[in-house]
């Protein structure tokens, strides 16, 4: 039953008692539903260890009764007996490892889908103050840092417990007296385990974090090959690895130097067990008060009784970075979405028409937009203009209801945005966003993002509807070519323009479009100049412009300067006004003018 | 070796340790001899010694070499990957080079760790198995019999679950695909509400996890059990022969009790063989991975008979140069380029017309298919590397510096330099300015951990490393294209410093920057198609307003000015 892994994960935060006591009270109450299939777990368990514990007594009882009283009889039961236990360990052990790793895994997949469904509905300002990589952690490694515990370390984990617990039982009832001197030897095992824990494990922290100096200084030198050659510093930079390199090399034999010292502890220990039960055992037979098999035993019980005390320890690392794990998942299954829906919540209505009323809006405490009040008709086209920071795309996500006003409404078609259900919500207003974010799937799963109980008939009407239907016919296994992950089979115009059909296939009455501002080739800028047309007719469109030749189509333009409203008006209007809009088309123009080359 | 002597002295001690504890119950406990006991005793506690201090040195020795060769390897690895030319580095990725120096790596470490480790685990079974025999050969076919079918199981075992454990590693990451993906695109499921649509996919990946894992469940559930129980049937078989044995008179109740412990110390021993000869197979593979670049020759070399580079104003000439990558298609076909000294260039051309290349030629970063590349009248070939290379100043389209201060960034060609002359590039660079408005000034970390700078002023600090060591041709690889365009004018300033009494290149498209050059050469298709000054070919030559409309467009910018 040796483990002994040789690279070992090596927790990095370690939990408080409390903290530890809280994960383990919210661990109990995730696996309530698969309580009896635990209990029954528990008492294989008990009569699969119970099998190896009857062995050594088996030994003696076959020494005692059938060799010291010459009898065969005894003797061939003793061993019948062991084989059957034997046996039966295998069956057990079999149906512990199923059994533990159907719950184990049952409950794995459980948190998974749990943890997911809470993260989808959290809202936008969660993802927006965390870095992806860390919210992809909680549902990656630090799940998966779970599974290898529960797969393995579950099971050794309680056998390890059962084993020392019986062995000690089992000794203490054979000969108390031998039994104390044998316990002796424990607590300076278990001490020097747990020495060995701490020392190794900060050891193996330190190793970690000059592993990771000498591979960030080998990945920039690879990075930057070409500039180092061209500056000719190979041999430098070669220097200055063989620095990190050799640090890496300290830091490792430090971990050898820290175990080189614990083995030869642990194994002398079971020596001394064995001489302490030959000695002490040795001179109470003589008295006799055990006999030669409880000696015998004794020696062969000797390995349940340390063995378990360095797997445990062993087994310490896996736990804590479990318990870790543990509280950082729950701290995002506690995590509340900040946009909700109420109760009580009405549909939308299918008209398009928006009222800004008096909203002000801060984010972390920076005040945002201050007091905006605008008025949009159903069908309008309006464009929002300012400089970047100035508040224009935070007004969209507050009209696509991203984000809650601190004070003041928004209302569609006369209903306030908290008032609605989330389902209308998303149907009626639809954003838009600046690149077009592709799935891993076919086109037609893309595309049906808009609405995914839309047939692939629809998913090719609502393209047809933008003009776009040829284009992605003409792709290799037309709408049904898979596009990998990220969309990297597809160019960013192409992206754009499955963002624009998912949004056709959606069939909202209100647009919000955040403007692309990537350069598209020329040809497919056309394409997605005309789809977007197309899909503005009879909508209501908040386009955030970026681009003035934009803004300048618009029915009427609002200017955000400085979290609020400054200029409301047409184009023509504002031109005219001298104010901000007026200076940016100026400025924006003459960058422009260039002598035509084409 | 240290590691091999104590190696065998520590399997004699552990050997032999079971053997006295048999006499000292034969001769001691059985016979209710006190003081036999405690001599036994005695004898026991010093082997029990010995064998902890040789574990000791043993082990140290075994992992210390282990990790020597471990070290060393990389260390040899990363010095040649420095020397290999761009050729090699165009074809490897970064990722894909770091997990050689890694995980192979790591893999050939493990070997090296478990042969000497092996090799005591050998010397254990042999001494066990002869022990055994030659006290009784009965009793040690009983023990030892379930023994090899160990072995097996515990190869096919490792065997068996391998691909398993792949497979499981990747549904885990599909499942982490598409964990990344909506979070990513969060704004994308949140606009459209397709929440539901991602927790239905993550489902299937979830489902999928559950059964792989399962499935590698059932294969320990196989052979665990098993592995566990060969030994135990060992042990029955001991009690049962080994007891009759005694009743004939023939054994003793020590051996019995030796036996059991002998069956106990072969279980490690055993599975440790298995594990080498599955390690032994992966780090062939890696080795073989490791060997492939060791044994890449960098093919840009100094000649034996590589000579200095003469002195001169900085001339270069492009003599009848046909270049492929790769040795492929050319890109450069019979190129005739001169380039007096002193003198501003500007070369055009469309993607792929081999601007580029000509600027990669130059310091000699490829060599040549056909033809000769020369400065000053000497072929580049011919010339000592170092030579030529510090007669370049290169700045590159995407501008890489390190993690390190301004000051050592700049002073990068020649880290000897005194701070003057950094202070004279930055001055000449038009970085002076903002660096010293920096929180640390020169001393101020940049790079990917450090500072964040502008793309405007890590092009100025370019610039600056370019100009350091004073080259005679300056080559500037589109350096203002990642440059907002309303900032460019600053660079181009700096550049029209830098360049003064320098043979500069510029590859560029935009007319701003193209009228820093005396004249502008147009390439197309590897040839020279149009050469003249800027304005001339803005009349003549139809091909270059085409070059250079179409990069406007590509350029227009979605910039709003900044109100006044």
């Amino acid at each position: 039953m040796r483990g002994g892994a040789w690279v070992e994960a090596v927790p990095e935060e370690t939990l408080s008692r409390e903290e530890a006591q809280w994960v383990i009270r919210r661990l109990l109450k995730l696996l309530r539903p698969q309580r009896r299939a635990i209990a029954f777990v528990t008492v294989v368990l008990i009569a699969q260890v119970g099998t190896l514990l009857a062995g050594p007594w088996l030994v003696k009882y076959g020494i005692d009764q059938g060799l010291d009283d010459n009898d065969p009889g005894a003797l061939n039961f003793a061993a019948a007996c062991y084989l059957v236990m034997a046996l039966l360990g295998l069956f057990l052990g079999r149906a512990a490892i199923l059994l533990v790793a159907r719950i184990g895994e049952r409950f794995l997949e459980d948190l998974r889908n749990r943890l997911f469904k809470h993260l989808m509905s959290l809202s936008l300002d969660y993802y927006e103050g965390e870095k992806t990589g860390r919210i992809v952690a909680r549902m990656t490694s630090d799940i998966d840092s779970l599974q290898e515990l529960i797969s393995q370390g579950l099971v050794l984990f309680v056998q390890n417990i059962l084993l020392f617990v019986g062995s000690v039982v089992i000794i203490f009832l054979l000969s108390w007296q031998l039994a104390l001197g044998v316990l002796v030897l424990v607590p300076p095992v278990y001490l020097a385990s747990r020495w060995f824990r701490t020392r190794s494990n900060k050891a193996y922290l330190e190793v970690r974090d000059r592993i990771a100096t000498n591979m960030s200084t080998l990945q920039e030198s690879l990075e930057g090959v070409r500039v180092v050659q061209a500056f000719g510093r190979e041999g430098s930079f070669t220097r200055q690895f063989g620095d990190t390199n050799e640090a890496q090399f300290e830091a490792n034999l430090e971990t050898v130097r820290i175990s080189s010292r614990y083995f030869p502890i642990v194994e002398f220990t079971g020596v001394a067990g064995t001489a302490v039960i030959i000695g002490y055992g040795g001179w109470l037979s003589a008295e006799g008060v055990v006999t030669v098999g409880t000696v015998a035993a004794f020696v062969l019980y000797l390995n349940s009784l340390f063995e378990p005390v360095q797997q445990l320890s062993q087994l310490y690392n896996t736990v804590q970075s479990a318990g870790a794990a543990m509280q950082k998942i729950f701290g995002v299954l506690d995590t509340k979405p900040t946009v909700r829906e109420r109760p009580g919540a009405v549909d939308l209505e299918r008209a398009g028409a928006i009222e800004v009323d008096d909203v002000t809006f801060a984010y972390l405490s920076q005040p945002v937009l201050s007091d905006v009040s605008l008025s949009i008709a159903a069908g309008e086209r309006i464009a929002l203009v300012g400089p970047t920071g100035a508040g224009k795309s935070t007004l969209a996500k507050l009209i696509a209801r991203f984000y809650d006003p601190g004070s003041g409404a928004i209302l569609v078609d006369g209903v306030d945005l908290r008032d609605a259900t989330m389902q209308s919500l998303r149907e009626r207003i639809v954003v838009v966003p600046q690149e077009g974010f592709v799935f891993a799937g076919t086109l037609y799963d893309n595309v049906r993002v808009g609405r995914p109980e839309a047939t692939d008939d629809e998913v090719e009407a609502a393209l047809s509807a933008l003009g776009l239907l040829e284009r992605f016919r003409a792709f290799p296994e037309g709408l049904s070519t898979e596009v990998r992950e990220r969309g990297s089979r597809l160019s960013a115009g192409e992206r754009q323009l499955v963002s624009l059909a998912r949004a056709a296939l959606a069939d909202p009455s209100i647009l919000v479009l955040d403007e692309a501002t990537s350069n598209l080739d020329p040809g497919t800028e056309a394409q997605v100049e005309a789809a977007l047309e197309r899909l503005m007719q009879g909508r209501t469109a908040v386009v955030v412009a970026h681009r003035l030749s934009t803004a300048a189509r618009a029915d009427r333009i609002a200017v955000v300067y400085d979290g609020r409203l400054a200029e409301l008006g047409t184009h023509a209007e504002l031109v005219v006004q001298e104010g901000h809009y007026a200076a940016l088309y100026a400025a924006w123009s003459s960058h422009q003018a260039q002598p035509d080359v084409a | 070796m240290l590691g091999v002597v104590a190696g065998v002295i520590w399997t004699v001690a552990r050997v032999s340790i079971p053997a006295i504890t048999g006499e000292a119950i034969d001769e001691g406990v059985i016979p209710g001899d006190e003081s036999v006991a405690l001599e036994w005793t005695a004898i026991l506690l010093t082997a029990g010694l010995i064998q902890a201090v040789m574990t000791g040195l043993r082990r140290y020795s075994a992992f210390r070499l282990a990790l020597r060769v471990e070290t060393d390897l990389r260390m040899r690895l990363v010095a040649h990957l420095q020397r290999l030319h761009f050729a090699f580095h165009d074809r490897a990725q970064t990722g894909q080079l770091m997990a050689h120096a890694n995980t192979d790596i790591q893999q050939i470490h493990m070997v090296v760790l478990l042969i000497p480790l092996t090799i005591a685990s050998v010397l254990t079974m042999v001494a066990v198995i002869v022990i055994l025999v030659l006290r009784s050969p009965g009793l040690a076919f009983f023990a030892l019999v379930s023994l090899p079918i160990l072995n097996i199981a515990a190869t096919r075992f490792t065997h068996k679950m391998h691909p398993v454990g792949l497979a499981l590693q990747e549904e885990l990451a599909d499942l982490s695909g598409v964990v990344e993906e909506s979070v990513t695109g969060v704004r994308v499921v949140k606009g459209f509400g397709a929440e539901r649509m991602q927790e239905r996919r993550l489902q299937a990946e979830a489902s999928d996890v559950y059964g792989r894992s399962i499935e590698m469940a059932r294969l320990r559930a196989n052979f665990l059990p098993l592995i566990d129980l060969l030994p135990t049937l060992g042990l029955v078989g001991i009690l049962w022969y080994g007891g009759h044995q005694v009743l004939d008179g023939n054994l003793t109740v020590g051996d019995i009790v030796a036996a059991n412990f002998y069956v106990l110390m072969l279980i490690w021993p055993l599975r440790m063989v298995g594990m080498l000869l599955g390690q032994l197979s992966r780090a062939a593979a890696s080795a073989g991975r490791v060997n492939a670049i060791l044994a890449t020759d960098p093919a840009i070399h100094d000649d034996k008979n590589a000579h200095e580079l003469a002195p001169g104003p900085g001339e270069v000439r492009f003599d009848g140069v046909t270049f492929g990558y790769g040795g492929g298609r050319p890109v450069l076909d019979g190129l005739d380029l001169v380039i007096r000294g002193g003198e501003a260039v500007a070369l055009v051309g469309a993607t792929a017309s081999g601007k580029s290349t000509v600027a990669r030629l130059i310091p000699r970063f490829y060599d040549v298919d056909s033809g000769r590349v020369s400065i000053d009248g000497c072929d580049v070939h011919e010339t000592r590397l170092r030579d030529v290379r510090r007669s370049v100043g290169l700045v590159f389209e995407d501008t890489f510096l390190f993690s390190d201060t301004v000051r050592s960034n700049i002073a990068f060609a020649d880290t000897g330099a005194p701070f003057e002359s950094v202070l004279r590039a930055a001055r000449l660079a038009g970085a002076d300015e903002f660096i010293s408005d920096l929180p640390d000034g020169y001393d101020t970390v940049i790079g990917e951990h450090g500072y964040s700078l502008s793309g405007g002023q890590r092009q100025r600090i370019a610039i600056a490393r370019a100009v350091l060591a004073d080259p005679r041709i300056l080559i500037l690889d589109d350096a203002t294209s990642s440059v907002d365009p309303t900032k460019e004018h600053e660079i181009r300033n700096a550049l029209r410093e830098v360049m003064e009494g320098r043979t500069t290149i510029i590859i560029a498209h935009r007319p701003a920057t193209i009228a820093l050059a005396d004249r502008v050469v147009l390439l197309d298709g590897g040839k020279i198609v149009a050469d003249g000054t800027h304005d001339r070919l803005l009349e003549t030559s139809a091909p270059y307003r085409e070059v250079l409309a179409r990069a406007e467009i590509e350029d227009l910018s979605d910039t709003l000015a900044e109100p006044a």
